[in-house]
């Protein structure tokens, strides 16, 4: 071993561990070089003054605030994590909830509004007796008056319309029947011939509307008819 | 101090896993974290005083470095290594962060937590001469280890001051055993140097000096 040699592995000389055979050289060299003995001397004085220091803060640790500064910090995070969860959970629950009541109020708006649709509009077939003599007025005397806006039940159960002059018969599924309340003197205004005499009277009238919301056809109920007849 | 737990808490075995305490403690248990910030702060605050001599900067980075644990527990992949290799390579970025902001950060009379000098024994053993240059040589150790570059440091700490061996202090940086090796080579030369031990060392004769 020469002194390189021994500057790099021979100061381990005292230290447990490591290769017999290098360390057996290095005693060897140290016997034979002063400089290198010397050099491990001062080492050796040098690691003394190493471990005391070693030893001053062997036993040093962080002082106890340091530990209840981050147990301070672990609790306020998880406490904020677990707050941060909740809310989110409630959050979905509250969004999840809204949903459901907005897809059950549509659906029973649904529901509602084909129910009505149901009672109040039938479709009507209008019979081909009706719709092969358009030009033929209404039974008896014509009423004419304003309308008062009230809707009622139709049948479809007899086929006896009149088609309002100008009108062509329209499809059966696009037609539907209203039931109204007017005075005579309106159905001039349809185009109909009306008896001035009763022109003020309220009649009941079923008009045929077809899919464009005009009427196309008008008849008299039974007892319209009948009342209309005796006039 | 009283850790202050409440009695429904699960009990912390001495010899629980790192792991296991790890993952209990990333899921809020107070207790897991506290059995590993007790295992682990004694060496990481030692390595931190020893680097940059101030008991103060080691407080600071021994909580930076636990709070990281607090923050970002996932930062530590077991797979790379101990758990305690991952917080001397933490320590040891804070460190340097430190030694760069505050090079020169030499305290030759570090007082303990309380205000007391290190060794207070070392004062009825001796004369106050003997004293007097025990202490003044012990300041001028303290003062050469840590004008020490960083890297020759924290080697010249871990092997001679921690006492690890190379193995462990190359897992500990996280760098080739040879290069503790030579790292703690020119380590020891830069420390003699500074305390003028080579004067004393007669010239050589036989090999010239590489």
């Amino acid at each position: 071993m020469n002194c390189e040699e021994f500057a790099i592995a021979g100061l381990d000389l005292g230290s447990a561990g490591g290769d017999d055979l290098l360390k057996k050289a290095a005693r060897e060299h140290l016997r034979e070089c002063h400089h290198c003995a010397a050099l491990h001397e001062n080492w050796l004085a040098l690691r003394e003054d190493l471990r005391v220091l070693g030893a001053e803060t062997a036993e040093a640790q962080a002082p106890s605030r340091v530990e209840l500064r981050l147990r301070q910090e672990f609790r306020s995070k998880h406490k904020t994590i677990k707050t941060q969860r909740t809310a989110v959970v409630f959050a979905w629950s509250l969004g999840a909830a809204a949903a459901l009541f907005c897809a059950f109020t549509w659906a029973n708006w649904r529901v509602h509004k084909d129910e009505s649709l149901a009672k109040t509009t039938t479709k009507v077939v209008p019979t081909a007796a009706s719709l092969e003599n358009p030009s033929q007025g209404p039974q008896g005397g014509t009423p004419v008056g304003s309308e008062l806006g009230e809707v009622l039940v139709a049948s479809n159960a007899s086929g006896d319309f009149t088609l309002l002059p100008g009108s062509m018969p329209p499809a059966p599924e696009d037609a539907t029947v209203v039931r109204v309340q007017m005075q005579r003197a309106a159905l001039g205004a349809l185009g109909l011939t009306v008896n001035e005499e009763h022109a003020g009277d309220w009649i009941q009238v079923d008009l045929l509307v077809g899919d464009d919301g005009l009427p196309q056809a008008v008849r008299l109920p039974q007892s319209g008819r009948e009342e209309e007849s005796v006039r | 101090m009283k850790a202050g737990f409440k009695p429904g808490e699960m009990q912390i075995e001495s010899n629980e896993r790192e792991d296991a305490l790890l993952k209990r403690s990333a899921k809020g248990d107070e207790r897991a974290f506290t059995e590993l910030y007790r295992r682990h702060q004694p060496p990481l605050f030692r390595f931190a005083v020893r680097m940059t001599g101030s008991s103060w900067a080691a407080e600071e980075i021994v909580q930076d470095v636990f709070m990281m644990l607090v923050r970002e527990p996932k930062k530590y992949d077991a797979r790379r290594g101990t758990l305690g290799a991952f917080l001397y390579g933490v320590a040891r970025n804070r460190i340097m962060k430190h030694l760069e902001r505050t090079p020169r950060d030499v305290s030759l009379d570090e007082k303990g937590e309380a205000g007391q000098e290190a060794h207070p024994q070392l004062h009825e053993q001796m004369t106050p001469a003997r004293w007097a240059e025990l202490r003044e040589r012990r300041g001028q150790v303290r003062a050469a280890v840590l004008e020490l570059p960083p890297e020759f440091r924290e080697t010249v700490v871990l092997c001679e001051l921690e006492e690890m061996s190379y193995d462990e202090a190359a897992h500990a940086l996280d760098c080739p055993v040879g290069t503790i090796r030579s790292r703690l080579h020119r380590g020891r030369a830069l420390l003699l140097a500074k305390l003028e031990m080579l004067r004393e060392v007669p010239k050589r004769a036989n090999v010239g000096r590489g």
